[in-house]
């Protein structure tokens, strides 16, 4: 008992422990992460990109939903403002689209803080509805994000969607004019998996913060007893709010990467769909943990990717357009089922069965 | 002006198919306290067998077998997954369902792909015209028949042993259960019931004016989410006043979309969800939904 | 009755104020909870209030805690009114309680647990405990220290590691009334703390109470239907039924009370 009370008491006193399976494990996924576009072809890259996107979007809703237990449908709604804005900061603008060329690294950092002021503005009413009663006000988001995005033309270049205009920084740009790195050429894909990576890195570990201190053990106050945290001591409202505020943010930055992988942002995908996929994210990786958002996001999305790739190969699943079962309906049925199947057989999500052996030691985030 | 009563007449029949639905939802709210955001793939469901089946055996049974093959399938989803995922907390079983609605809607997406399909009703294309004012026979029909229905339901819901056992189960479960209730038999009626009532809406949002049962219907049906919700996700009374109000509020809407070109096109859509923000900034319970009582 | 020796106090005990529970009425849909309830409980004492089932013991609590609001009459700690405030402002005005069904957070360890406990007594927000600030640390090694503390106090020091939701009973109650006091409070209001505890148990947390209320001079409102720790720990108490004050005095006087006597026997029929 003792070194889990040293454990929880400071992080550098983990150093003078025997580093165990885990950290040599953790090492060398690290080193392949960062070899991998070295060797792998861009439809991996590309579809790597994808679910650090997601990873990202689903880490911000598992705050909101796993860790404080405020079921939002609104999440598709936060990614398309992010994608968008940054589309409006950073492109240069004519051809009836506004675009105010900002440097596009701070159009990205704008077009979170955008999001994060659209979570803002809705976020008294997210602190005042319950359960259900938010759930579904937040698909109201969704059909006025829909809304916008077909009508306001100039901004969003209607049912057409806009050109996602590359990042650039300390004068690189993440785009295909190629960069030899190692005898091997950099295109965009290869670029940005770097810049997804940092990214990635970043927001786990500060979600992974705040999971673990003392807003985490408010937020799970909040969703396992919402009255007795009140009578704790904490305000929950204000809590509720600020939560569904850095879960848009979370949702913004996400877009904004999504919008750079596809280089094209339309109006269709920021459905209910997409909500949707994000919430079947964090209840089959695990809710309320970080990692399971980063595992559930990284199952979701690439099912459909290792579907079309290899259509082929596997029974009932056809390519697109010929008949069967095209690989995006079959990945729904899987994502679908998984879901369902996660509930039902393997609760707290695919995290809880990896950590079946170890005991709970850091509870503001569930294992 | 005739303008105006002619989409407040629509207004309210097609409010009273988004009552229908609100109501199936607030059913089995009431009986399970689980939001079911699978409930507009059982309508689909519904309207899909009634449009397979009624050019083999007519409208009308084609029409009895949707509502069966809805109620089945919802009483299924009670039976297979709803019931063993209990005891888990409500967003995970509200995740469920939405688990269900993926799969459910998938299938009946792929199935119907760019179909547009027509139901066989008997009421077709045909108008009455009351002075300025038409009124198609399918919207006329739409109200006698939500309003039958809606009747019906709160009768027995009131006076049959079943409604009771469903509004013990829904105050207290486990008072209920110790006083014989049993609580699985009431779930199931309450999917099967809801099952069966979004079945006949279906058929209600796909005839004329519209083209037809499509992919997009589902989008139609989830409409009656802010019916129910606006009305208070545990209220009966709520689900009708609710579904009206979204009724009235998208006819209005779609009907003065014209004037108001400023705002963009499909107003009509996104009205009754603007309406429903409003009342809850006001009211964070809905309009009749019981305000939390806190009971620590 | 042995007394423990509580955890070096952080309260003043001079500032504790009393509490003032004045006409206090609480109505729900026709249902009279509370009727015109007067009685005052002074600084530093223990003070029990008990009835039958029903008569309205939690009902005063959560008015008091905030959960419920008032249909009428005050009530007043030190200077503040406290009906009409949100919980989590009665909570920092140094209200503490315990809850009858448990809230304790399932898969959490005690110690974190307790920690939640310091919530209004910490400042480390978003920002500071997303980037792992040295203040949200260093704030954090205090509280977990003052939480040992009271831990210890309690009786839970072994225990702290554990999932909270693997405690038997007893022990969560227990760990409940240890995060109470780790909010520092002024006020205790412990809602059943005995319930559904062994002897051994009951006695352990009656001298934790007594301790508390000696080395502390915090004032304590204690619902409880054991009637032997009623009148071994209080100080003064008051008795409800059907929402009425029927008692309010020194535990010997009360028990002999015929009001209170009828109110839990019921009438003697008369032949």
């Amino acid at each position: 008992m003792s070194d889990v009370l040293a454990d929880t008491v400071a992080k550098p006193r983990r150093t003078l422990r025997q580093p165990h399976a885990r950290t040599y494990a953790a090492a060398a996924g690290t080193l392949l992460l960062l070899a991998l576009p070295f060797y792998v072809d861009r439809f991996w890259l590309l579809a790597g990109l994808f679910a650090m996107a997601a990873a990202i979007g689903a880490i911000g809703i598992n705050l909101l939903t796993g860790a404080t237990g405020q079921l939002s449908m609104g999440h598709a709604f936060f990614l398309a403002v992010g994608a968008y804005s940054y589309c409006v900061f950073a492109a240069e603008g004519g051809d009836g689209l506004t675009g105010l060329g900002l440097p596009t690294w701070l159009a990205a950092v704008l077009a979170t803080l955008v999001a994060g002021v659209a979570g803002g503005l809705f976020s008294p009413i997210a602190g005042r509805l319950r359960g259900p009663y938010l759930g579904i006000a937040t698909i109201a988001l969704i059909f006025i994000g829909q809304h916008v995005l077909f009508n306001a033309r100039e901004l969003t270049g209607g049912f057409n969607g806009r050109d996602v205009p590359p990042l650039s920084l300390f004068g690189l740009t993440f785009d295909d004019s190629e960069l030899l790195v190692a005898n091997v050429p950099f295109g965009s894909a290869e670029k940005l998996w770097y810049a997804g990576l940092v990214l990635l890195l970043g927001c786990a570990l500060f979600a992974r913060g705040v999971l673990r201190g003392r807003p985490g053990r408010a937020m799970n106050a909040i969703r396992d007893h919402r009255i007795a945290a009140g009578v704790i001591g904490v305000p929950v409202a204000r809590y509720r709010a600020a939560v569904f505020v850095l879960s848009s943010m979370y949702a913004g930055l996400a877009g904004v990467l999504l919008a750079l992988v596809f280089q094209r942002t339309v109006p269709d995908y920021f459905g209910i769909t997409l909500s949707l996929e994000y919430l079947a994210m964090i209840v089959i990786g695990g809710l309320g943990s970080v990692s399971g958002a980063v595992i559930g996001a990284a199952f979701v999305s690439l099912l459909p990717q290792l579907l079309t790739r290899y259509s082929d190969a596997l029974p009932l699943v056809s390519a697109p357009g010929t008949g069967g079962i095209a690989p995006g309906e079959a990945s729904r049925y899987l994502y679908g089922a998984a879901v369902v199947a996660v509930v039902l057989f393997l609760p707290g999500g695919l995290v809880r069965v990896a950590a079946r052996r170890r005991v709970a030691r850091n509870p503001g985030e569930e294992r | 002006m005739s303008t105006f009563a002619e989409l407040l007449l629509n207004g309210i029949s097609m409010g009273s198919v988004y009552a229908l639905i609100a109501l199936g939802f607030v059913v089995i709210f009431r009986a399970t306290e689980v939001v079911n955001f699978a409930h507009a793939s059982l309508l689909l469901a519904g309207g899909y067998v009634t449009a397979s089946l009624h050019d083999d055996i007519g409208f009308w049974p084609a029409l009895l077998a949707g509502i069966a093959g809805a109620a089945l399938v919802g009483a299924a989803v009670e039976f297979l997954v709803m019931r063993r995922a209990r005891g888990s907390d409500h967003s995970v079983l509200a995740i469920v369902t939405i688990g269900v609605d993926i799969l459910l809607t998938t299938e009946l997406t792929r199935r119907l792909g760019t179909d547009v399909l027509a139901l066989g009703d008997p009421w077709g294309d045909a108008v009455l015209t009351l002075g300025p004012i038409s009124l198609a026979h399918t919207r006329i029909a739409a109200f006698v028949a939500a309003a039958l229905l809606i009747t019906a339901f709160l009768l027995a819901f009131r006076y049959t042993t079943w409604g009771v056992a469903m509004r013990a189960a829904a105050e207290s479960p486990e008072t209920a259960a110790l006083m014989g209730v049993r609580l699985g038999r009431v779930s199931l009626g309450a999917w099967a019931v809801a099952g069966g009532l979004a079945a006949v809406a279906a058929v209600f949002l796909t005839v004329f004016p519209t083209p037809g049962l499509e992919r997009a219907t589902s989008l139609a049906a989830l409409k009656a989410f802010p019916a129910a919700i606006l009305g208070g996700l545990d209220s009966t009374t709520g689900a009708l006043v609710g579904g009206l109000v979204v009724g009235v509020t998208e006819s209005l809407a779609t009907g003065y979309q014209s004037d108001l070109t400023f705002m963009g096109r499909g107003l009509g859509d996104l009205a009754p969800y603007l309406v429903m923000v409003a009342i809850l900034l006001v009211r964070p319970a809905g309009l009749f939904g019981t305000k939390e009582l806190a009971r620590v | 009755m042995t007394t423990i020796d509580g955890p070096a106090s952080t309260i003043d005990a001079h500032a504790v104020p009393a509490l003032h529970v004045d006409h206090l009425t609480v109505r729900f849909a026709g249902l009279l909870a509370l009727d015109d309830v007067t009685f005052t409980v002074d600084p530093g004492t223990v003070h029990a209030l008990i009835g039958p089932n029903g008569a309205g013991k939690s009902t005063c609590f959560n008015v008091l805690s905030g959960v419920y609001r008032a249909t009428s009459g005050s009530v007043r700690f030190g200077e503040h009114e406290l009906t009409g405030m949100p919980p989590h402002r009665i909570a920092g005005l140094g209200v503490a309680r315990i809850f009858q069904n448990l809230a304790l957070p399932p898969h959490a360890t005690v110690e974190d647990s307790l920690l939640l406990g310091r919530h209004r007594l910490t400042r480390t927000g978003f920002v500071a405990a997303g980037l792992r600030l040295p203040s949200a640390a260093r704030e954090e090694r205090r509280h977990r220290a003052r939480v040992r503390e009271i831990a210890e106090f309690v009786g839970l020091e072994g225990l702290l590691g554990r999932p909270a939701g693997s405690l038997p009973y007893g022990q969560q109650k227990l760990a409940e009334l240890a995060r109470a006091l780790c909010m520092e409070p002024r006020l205790l209001l412990l809602d059943e703390p005995v319930a559904g505890m062994t002897a051994d148990e009951r006695r352990r947390v009656a001298a934790v109470i007594a301790g508390v209320r000696d080395s502390l001079g915090i004032s304590i409102v204690l619902v409880e239907h054991d009637m032997g720790v009623v009148m071994r720990l209080a100080d003064t108490v008051t008795v409800l039924d059907f929402g009425r004050l029927i008692a309010d005095g020194a535990p010997s006087d009360v028990q002999n009370d015929p009001e209170v006597v009828r109110a839990y026997l019921g009438e003697e029929a008369t032949p």
